[in-house]
């Protein structure tokens, strides 16, 4: 009876002696019990405990939920308590009352002036003077000081200095991927000089390797895939983006300018030609060509992946919550993500099958820059082309709107008909395929103006399908039945904007004016005839109109569902576009694309942002769905994330420079703590993706904050230095060796009680396969390889793709350059947890299967290199045991110990009397059966958990 | 006399005595956060399948999930429409095209009455075409929802709502979800096995067995009833079973050491998920190896020993549900009766396919509740959405082969076994069949009353992901409910 006493007596007392802290004690009690109902999607009785002003403020009853300093006026206080159950606060069916003990904590949280922090993500990182340390000599870098007063704090104490060959493998594998060849293992292992690590760490940031394996972990972030995604999943062509990655990294491009090129690169002052490249981060984004898909659907699906990506990637925050309600936790309302969307609504890309627009990768690099001069050319020209014609047309006033005699759509299905007041509107469905014809009685003209209109003049209603012109053909239908057709010069646009050239529409090509992949508000050409026309007395006009080629090789219409069409007698235009002058210009612009055409290369989907006269008028999804808009809104950053000052529409580029700049408190440590964990195993914030209330705290906060200050301020975003430091410090250095004393204490090595020890990743696996077995191919960059994988793998629905398995050397090359297929993943990748890359992936979870061991021990891709190892392996000395002894240090740099050498000699004993019954066994591996029997042997060693660990 | 069953038993012991320094124990204590901080269940990861109780007592303890992918028209095998017969040729009435989109269809088509008479079958009196014969002879095993509906038009998206509650990509299918909440029976094979027939994988890829967020150990794991069943299962060419048990020794022998010298609690896991993949490859090999079955069997199914069919999934489909796997998932594709060609004219290709899972299905049904399977197993099966009243006219004109555009207005489902109603008729569409009008349940209806069936609340069995509580009944929609009137 005792116990409980001394429990209640304990309650009695002040929770906690000394400060409250919102962050450490109150706000975790209101996201356990309060902000499901009082949050940022449910504020119950207009309370929130998300934004401090709504929990400060007024509730629905009139009464102040906190009232600071004074628990008793506090409405909180008296519903906590209550023992009513129609009062109680969390109501009965939502929950058990508050235990004492948390009362006891608001009530003298509200008692000392219930001072509000924001969440510790959301105040920029401050340096520490560093802590004061028992242990003086431990430290090597900076950040161990932050290590080891945290171990000190905690009566702990870090592990011994690993041996030279286990820190060697492992940072070997961690900074390039790879694991240390015989001779530089001899090398550093022969270096008495003081600073022989150094000398490791240098080698490997300047092997041409290191990019190779951190462009993996950017990867994964940006969704990078071979194929678009869905049902087809055909191939996209956007290597050229990983081999700027690997050589991003390895050139230590700094952060900020690795951020700006990729999300902004196109908007940069003079672009370089990989700036363009870079941007293929954003169009990544899968592209559904599955039949008769809504482009305008998958467009925004696409830019809300952008909006998520972008905010997962740098800034740790699930964002995705904000795109239907305000975030539950977190202060993020849910106009922000509208206002965010805003920055990447306004590019060119529509979900087209041909993935428009891209730029060329020169086959021949010193093409590069001529493309990308070319590319603008083209594309500036083709706009003044039309900007000189515009200005034209726009003298032109007197346009006249003819009253039709006619109006006929070829579907049976659809209707076309002329309004009092001149609009034509259609009915009834008129398919793709189908045109309008239209007559008039014909007078003189020399322009005929299409304004294509929005069904509704209410601009929130502008969601809907395309409208998009295809071939445009007019005849003059003389008195005595003649008809003679009209030829039509140009089409002067109202701006150059879409996936489609407007003169299309004259051409009999494609598509060509109009809005698509949804009309987004009224548009207007002008076609031009090559003469002006002079219609004799009692002769006709005939428009005929036609939707002829869906505008996605699927059946997606595209059909103008309201317009009008006026002339105008005025000669300027024609006069103008059939001036020598204008035929220069054109000839200007038929050179400029001879000359790109020239140039071999692959096409590559890049962002392009649409012109100013193009861009959408984003609006907020009510509840998220695209169909229900609401308000318009701007370019913006929510005010808790520190946004910039200034005026005028903010751009992408300074969104990419907010996301950089030095206020933001988030991307220095989101990055500092991704590249911790990509060596430690697990990051400071173990939820590497979520930094919000709903992520895990840091674990250190103050050694999260020293890196992130680091990695900006004194390394200026180069992530080797970074790297370097980390790799050299005392907490890196530790050897990885777990006791059960170190495991109770420290049982997920988050205090860095010992170095790291992780598993390889699936690149790894194979790589270090490949290295030890002598079949590595060093070769870098270009198209996707095509390792052996099993047959009937790939089986995309209406898709003829086919596995075709490299040959030579492309047989043998790192996992990088694996062809990733989205619905079909490298099997042998799949199954060591790399991601399908649908999504963005900010964290591999590991796991450790049956399936695993499926792969190192069965895939005939391992078995061909086990082969070899064996090989290898008899290089090494004429005698067995000193073969496999080499062959074990090769594997994992350390001395066999006898017991292990010893299980493998035994094991090779035991298959080589097996395979000498069995030659027809034997022969499937080797010549002999001593030589099957070492195969054996060294696939089993590939299964070492010392080999498959770093 | 049983070499591989004696090398097992040795093996165990000795990894056991090797191994009895309670690492285990140690590797839970290691793994309290891990895996979802928040979250109730807790998964020892060295036996990531140890069966799980759920919240309340379960009516089935598995799930048999018929996926006919392309979907099937509901209007030629189950909905029985009397009023589109009436209208069959005429122009489709313009209040059934306003405010619609379509996959392919364009302008106004016509439209199409059922090509196949229908009659009422059984006791139950369920409505049934002339098509499914022997699926006749078990209907009133069946219990039928007419009043599926969907919002996605397109397969992938459509597959997707129906196997994770998401269109988009990234999310935990149902097989996963009941795998990580109740493991499996059997811990010598995967829990959520996925066999697909028809040529092709579904249009949605391995992302409808996906386990997204969830732990990757819970994905599906796709078998062939072709060829090696568990890619990788068989042994490499010129490795016996036997060497294949001597090195797994040698292997053992040295990671345990190893595991002694560096103390890291997931080699002990990685002993034992080598030990599972030997045991694997003896009971995978078996469970999938038809040809133990005798002929009579092989008749009743139809099977097509050797070649990828779907009477062979149906028959490994019993196979691994007499062996506890946890969730069965059959994919059969070849059911998009657009009508562009014989292979999907509804008179043509959709006849055969009819042909090629009648029979199976009606052996399976009969097989389990022979064996007293059928009343602890959920056999479910659905397209992703139904086919259109109306007849596709691709590009607006009357196609030669005669076929049904996508609708996700209404799809016909159907359970049996398991805690459903045998012989119940679940809800109604319009009288043409083109919209669920009474009773109408979605897929999180579905997936709520499935996990129901299971034993779980589908509110409260959820796990943390971006910043909110998740579930397999989606958390963004509203007002899913499980169908009560579904469960006997």
């Amino acid at each position: 009876m005792t116990r409980p006493f001394s429990v209640f007596c304990l309650l009695c007392l002040p929770a906690i002696a000394g400060e409250i802290r919102f962050n450490r004690d109150i706000r975790p009690i209101f996201t356990k019990h309060c902000t499901a109902c009082h949050g940022g999607v449910k504020e119950a009785g207009e309370i929130s405990l998300i934004y401090r002003d709504r929990a400060l403020g007024e509730g629905k009853s009139g009464e102040k939920a906190i009232v600071p300093g004074k628990p008793d006026e506090s409405e909180l206080m008296r519903r906590i308590v209550s023992k009513d159950p129609d009062e109680v606060m969390p109501k009965p069916k939502h929950g058990p009352p508050l235990p004492e003990k948390e009362i006891a904590i608001i009530r003298q949280w509200i008692q000392e002036g219930a001072e509000w922090e924001e969440l510790w993500s959301f105040i920029p990182p401050r340096e520490e003077s560093p802590p004061a340390l028992k242990q003086k000599d431990w430290q090597r870098s900076p950040m161990d000081a932050w290590v080891l007063s945290n171990l000190e704090n905690k009566g702990l104490a870090p592990s011994p200095e690993a041996g030279k060959a286990e820190w060697l493998r492992r940072v070997s594998l961690d900074l390039i991927g790879l694991p240390p060849t015989p001779e530089e293992w001899a090398a550093f292992r022969d270096d008495n000089s003081a600073n022989a690590h150094e000398k490791v760490v240098d080698r490997l940031l300047a092997s041409p390797h290191f990019g190779e394996r951190w462009a993996v972990m950017w990867m994964d972030l940006a969704r990078y895939s071979d194929t678009m995604g869905f049902e087809k999943d055909p191939a996209r062509t956007v290597w050229p983006y990983r081999d700027w990655l690997i050589r991003a990294f390895n050139s230590d491009m700094p952060f900020d300018q690795f951020t700006t090129k990729q999300l902004a690169g196109d908007l940069m002052p003079s672009p370089a030609p990989d700036d363009f490249i870079a941007t293929a981060f954003h169009r990544n984004t899968m592209n559904n060509t599955e039949g008769g898909t809504d482009d305008e659907e998958y467009r925004i699906a696409a830019v809300m992946d952008r909006i998520n990506t972008t905010w997962t990637t740098w800034q740790a925050t699930t964002f995705s919550c904000v795109q239907c309600h305000s975030h539950p936790y977190d202060p993020y309302p849910h106009d922000v993500y509208y206002r965010f969307m805003a920055f990447f609504d306004n590019t060119e890309d529509c979900d087209l099958n041909n993935d428009y627009p891209s730029t060329k990768v020169a086959n021949d690099p010193a093409r590069q820059a001529d493309v990308t001069r070319l590319e603008k050319e083209i594309d500036v020209l083709r706009d003044q082309i039309n900007q000189e014609g515009l200005a034209v047309a726009k003298t032109i006033t007197d346009y006249q709107v003819w009253k039709s005699t006619a109006a006929k759509a070829s579907a049976a299905t659809g209707g076309i008909a002329q309004q009092p007041d001149g609009l034509f509107l259609s009915s009834g469905t008129n398919p793709t395929n189908s045109s309008y014809t239209l007559t008039f009685p014909a007078h003189s003209f020399a322009a005929i103006r299409l304004d294509i209109l929005p069904l509704s003049d209410d601009p929130k209603t502008w969601s809907g399908l395309a409208a998009v012109c295809g071939d445009f053909h007019v005849w003059l239908v003389l008195p005595d039945g003649t008809r003679q057709r009209i030829n039509l010069k140009e089409v002067i646009a109202d701006a150059i904007v879409g996936p489609f050239d407007p003169n299309e529409a004259i051409r009999g090509g494609g598509p060509g004016f109009g809005d698509y992949p949804a009309q987004r508000g009224p548009r207007w050409c002008v076609f031009v005839p090559e003469q002006p026309v002079v219609a004799p007395e009692g002769s006709q006009l005939e428009i005929s109109l036609f939707h002829a080629i869906s505008c996605n090789a699927d059946n997606q219409p595209s059909i103008l569902k309201k317009f009008k069409l006026s002339f105008s007698n005025n000669p300027a235009l024609q006069a103008f576009v059939a001036s020598p002058g204008r035929a220069q210009r054109w000839a200007q612009h038929g050179a400029l694309k001879g000359q790109y055409n020239g140039i071999p290369g692959a096409m590559i989907p890049v962002m392009k942002e649409r012109s100013a006269a193009g861009t959408r008028d984003t609006r907020v999804y009510i509840r998220g769905n695209r169909s229900t808009w609401d308000q318009s809104v701007q370019p913006g950053i929510p005010e808790i994330v520190r946004p910039p000052k200034k005026e005028g529409r903010l751009s992408r580029i300074d969104m990419a420079q907010w996301l950089m700049s030095e206020t933001n408190p988030l991307t220095a440590r989101v990055l500092a703590n991704r590249l911790w964990a990509e060596l430690f195993g697990i990051g400071i914030v173990e939820t590497l993706e979520d930094f919000g209330t709903s992520g895990t705290p840091p674990s250190n906060q103050p050694l999260l904050d020293h890196l992130a200050l680091r990695l900006q301020k004194q390394h200026k975003w180069h992530i080797k230095p970074f790297l370097r430091e980390l790799v050299l410090s005392a907490t890196y250095r530790q050897q990885s060796k777990a006791t059960p004393a170190l495991i109770e204490k420290d049982p997920r090595n988050q205090n860095l009680t010992r170095g790291p020890r992780q598993r390889l990743t699936a690149e790894m696996v194979r790589d270090q396969t490949l290295l030890i077995s002598g079949l590595l191919s060093r070769k870098q960059f270009g198209p996707a390889v095509f390792p052996p994988q099993p047959e009937g793998i790939w089986k995309s629905v209406y898709s003829g793709a086919k596995w075709t398995t490299s040959q030579g050397e492309d047989r043998y090359r790192r996992g990088v350059y694996t062809y990733s297929k989205r619905t079909s993943g490298y099997p042998a990748f799949l199954t060591f947890d790399a991601p399908s890359r649908d999504v963005c992936s900010p964290r591999r979870l590991g796991s450790n299967t049956p399936l695993q061991a499926l792969v190192t021990l069965n895939d005939p891709a391992f078995i061909e290199m086990a082969q070899a190892f064996a090989k290898r392996m008899t290089t090494a000395g004429t005698e067995l045991p000193s073969q496999i002894m080499q062959g074990y240090q090769w594997l994992t740099l350390q001395e066999a110990p006898p017991a292990v050498i010893d299980a493998l000699l035994r094991l090779h004993a035991d298959a080589t009397a097996e395979y000498a019954k069995q030659p027809a066994e034997m022969k499937k591996l080797g010549a002999t059966p001593e030589e099957a029997a070492l195969v054996l042997v060294a696939n089993t060693m590939f299964n070492l958990d010392s080999a498959l660990n770093r | 006399m049983f070499p591989h069953l004696q090398l097992e038993h040795l093996t165990r012991r000795h990894f056991l005595s090797n191994c009895s320094m309670g690492l285990g124990s140690m590797w839970l204590a290691s793994q309290g956060l891990s895996w979802g901080a928040s979250s109730a269940i807790k998964k020892d990861p060295t036996q990531p399948l140890l069966p799980d109780l759920p919240h309340f007592a379960p009516k089935a303890k598995r799930v048999i999930y018929m996926h006919m992918a392309g979907s099937p028209s509901q209007l030629e095998l189950f909905d029985h429409k009397p009023e589109l017969l009436k209208l069959d040729g005429k122009e489709c009435p313009q209040e059934f095209l306003a405010g619609k989109q379509f996959a392919f269809i364009q302008g106004v088509p016509r439209m199409l009455s059922s090509r196949f008479p229908f009659h009422q079958a059984g006791e139950s009196g369920h409505w049934i075409s002339d098509r499914l014969p022997h699926i006749e002879s078990v209907i009133d095993e069946l219990c039928i929802v007419k009043s599926m509906y969907t919002d996605q038009f397109n397969h992938a998206p459509a597959q997707l709502l129906v196997h994770t509650g998401s269109p988009q990509l990234g999310w935990p299918s149902a097989g996963s979800w009941a795998t990580y909440g109740l493991g499996s029976e059997n811990q010598n094979l995967p829990g959520f096995i996925v066999m697909t027939s028809g040529g092709v994988n579904p249009d949605a890829g391995k992302s409808v067995w996906g386990s997204g967020f969830l732990p990757s150990v819970y994905q599906g794991v796709q078998c062939r009833s072709q060829g090696e069943p568990v890619l990788f299962l068989q042994n490499p060419e010129g490795v016996s079973q036997s060497l294949r048990r001597r090195t797994l020794d040698a292997l053992s022998d040295i990671n345990a050491k190893i595991a002694q010298e560096v103390g890291d609690p997931e080699t002990v896991t990685r002993i034992a998920q080598y030990e599972m993949a030997y045991r694997m490859q003896i009971h995978a090999s078996d469970a999938f190896d038809i040809m133990q079955e005798p002929e009579s069997v092989h008749k009743a199914y139809n099977t097509q020993p050797d070649k990828e069919s779907f009477a062979n999934n149906c028959l490994l489909a019993r196979r691994l549900a007499e062996r506890g796997v946890r969730y069965i998932q059959l994919f059969d594709w070849g059911w998009d009766s657009h009508g562009t060609g014989p292979q999907t004219d509804l008179r043509q290709g959709f006849v055969d396919k009819c042909k090629e899972i009648d029979q199976p299905i009606a052996a399976l049904l009969k097989d389990l509740r022979q064996r007293g399977l059928l009343d602890e197993t959920l056999v479910i099966w659905s397209g992703e959405f139904g086919r259109t009243p109306m007849r596709e006219n691709r590009g607006g004109v009357e196609m030669r082969h005669v076929g049904r555009d996508h609708n996700p207005g209404a799809y016909t489902l159907w359970m049996a076994g398991g805690g459903v109603k045998a012989g119940y008729s679940h809800g109604e569409t319009d009288p043409i069949g083109y919209e669920a009008m009474i009773d109408k349940v979605s897929a999180h209806d579905l997936h709520a009353t499935m996990l129901h069936l299971l034993g779980f609340d589908h509110e409260k069995f959820t796990y943390p992901h971006q910043g909110a509580m998740h579930r397999l009944s989606n958390i963004t929609k509203g007002g899913t409910k499980v169908v009560k009137s579904l469960i006997s």
